[in-house]
């Protein structure tokens, strides 16, 4: 088995670990660190539950390898709450009802976060073009959709 | 998914070598597609080849005499936010911020898009409307192709053993206007139906040249050679359009799969043809004059 020694910077912290080259980003943050709060969907880039950032753009980890966050800062939904206090993200999503099982959610939270980062005050139609990359089974989206608003809101100091 | 070893050259050279040497791998650029393959074992590689390390496959340049040089590894998100494509091919710069989805735009290539030779995504049709160059290297030395000559049939290239796709130029154009539409059978979709784009040249209501280009519904986008002769020079009408648009569809030759049948895809081609000219030029008696 054709083995890699990898460097990533994972929610601040750093990672050292040998990998097997076809390791997927999703099963080295799952299965080699524990971070089981990125989930594994459908595996082949539909659903987007496996959104994570790298250097702060979302991409999907069951469609990169390990290997190639070498050298990356990866940011997860373990990453955001500070002190155990929620990510404004986070908190939307709760107080407006963003989320039922939750299956997708940290999927959606994450995309979220860049989308936000990239356009602090988007329109409705650049929040759901924004989550074309994301499915909810559940929600129907109006719950998420409100809860980026309300997120965006509170981001832009309101 | 199948083991492989995973290799990472630093230059074009060395990954040239490495492809010759190992002739069952596989090379990445951003790896969305090839992901996939490999996940599904369509494709069992000895080796994947990771070009992510060669700085020479980078970045995006403008030079009045030579246009845009966009690097085969520069991410359809980076095509998308460019000032320089936004300035020089803004119909690029569109097409790239509405492509798939944020996450494939992230990790997505504009080089790995090409060389994939996937039928069913927007950059190629675009880029041949935009008359663009494809520069191949290898150890061997360069060639440039256009898009029609390196595309040449469903999920096939004209890449030669141990080449690479190093950048994509587009050359400054005597075209003052252009649009890239896409077509999803539904709006969850993330690959298009079909799609048109459209370079041209206007003197007022009238169109002095045009190239157009269907993609995404034919095994390798497509010029509109026909309906591009029969719209030059003329005044465009609602009815000039239409029938631009009828000419255009009876010129492809669409494929049907899972997306859609070859008819209702000749009939989306036909719609976005007509549409897109009707936006562009706005003239009295067009759905888009009606509808206002």
């Amino acid at each position: 088995m054709s083995k890699k020694t990898i460097e990533v910077v994972v929610n601040g912290r750093t990672h050292r670990a040998e990998v097997p080259a076809r390791r997927m980003l999703s099963d080295f943050l799952r299965d080699d660190l524990f971070l089981t709060g990125t989930k594994r969907g459908c595996e082949t880039g539909v659903c987007g539950c496996c959104s994570v950032l790298i250097d702060g753009e979302v991409i999907k980890s069951c469609l990169s390898l390990a290997v190639h966050a070498d050298g990356h800062e990866v940011t997860t939904i373990e990453g955001l709450a500070v002190d155990g206090v929620l990510h404004p993200v986070q908190e939307a999503f709760v107080n407006h009802g963003g989320l039922q099982c939750g299956y997708c959610t940290p999927g959606f939270i994450m995309t979220t976060v860049a989308m936000l980062n990239d356009n602090p005050n988007p329109t409705e139609d650049e929040i759901r073009h924004g989550l074309n990359g994301n499915l909810c089974r559940c929600t129907g989206y109006v719950g998420i959709v409100e809860s980026i608003k309300a997120a965006a809101e509170k981001l832009r100091g309101n | 998914m199948k083991d492989f070893d995973y290799l990472e050259p630093a230059s074009i050279a060395e990954a040239s070598e490495m492809m010759l040497a190992h002739p069952g791998g596989s090379v990445m650029a951003g790896g969305t597609a090839l992901m996939l393959a490999l996940r599904q074992r369509m494709v069992t590689p000895s080796h994947v080849i990771s070009l992510r390390r060669i700085r020479d496959l980078r970045g995006i340049t403008h030079t009045p005499a030579e246009g845009l040089r966009i690097g085969a590894l520069a991410l359809h998100a980076e095509v998308a936010r460019s000032p320089l494509v936004r300035q020089h091919a803004p119909m690029l710069a569109d097409m790239a911020s509405r492509l798939a989805n944020p996450q494939v735009r992230n990790q997505g290539t504009i080089g790995g898009n090409l060389c994939y030779g996937d039928p069913a995504t927007d950059p190629p049709s675009c880029l041949l409307a935009l008359n663009a160059d494809v520069v191949l290297r290898s150890a061997r030395g360069t060639r440039v192709l256009k898009v029609d000559q390196f595309a040449t049939d469903y999920f096939a290239t004209a890449l030669e053993p141990g080449e690479i796709v190093s950048e994509i130029r587009i050359p400054p154009s005597a075209f003052d206007a252009g649009y890239h539409a896409r077509f999803l059978r539904t709006a969850a979709e993330h690959r298009p139906l079909v799609n048109f784009a459209v370079s041209l040249r206007k003197q007022g209501d009238a169109c002095e040249d045009v190239r157009m280009v269907i993609g995404a519904s034919t095994r390798v986008p497509t010029r509109l050679r026909k309906a591009e002769d029969w719209m030059k020079g003329k005044t465009v009408t609602a009815r000039l359009a239409a029938e631009v648009a009828d000419l255009g569809a009876s010129e492809i030759e669409p494929i049907s799969d899972i997306r859609g049948d070859g008819s209702f895809r000749r009939d989306m081609a036909r719609t976005a043809c007509r549409r897109t000219i009707e936006d562009l030029f706005n003239p009295a008696g067009s759905a888009a004059t009606s509808a206002a």
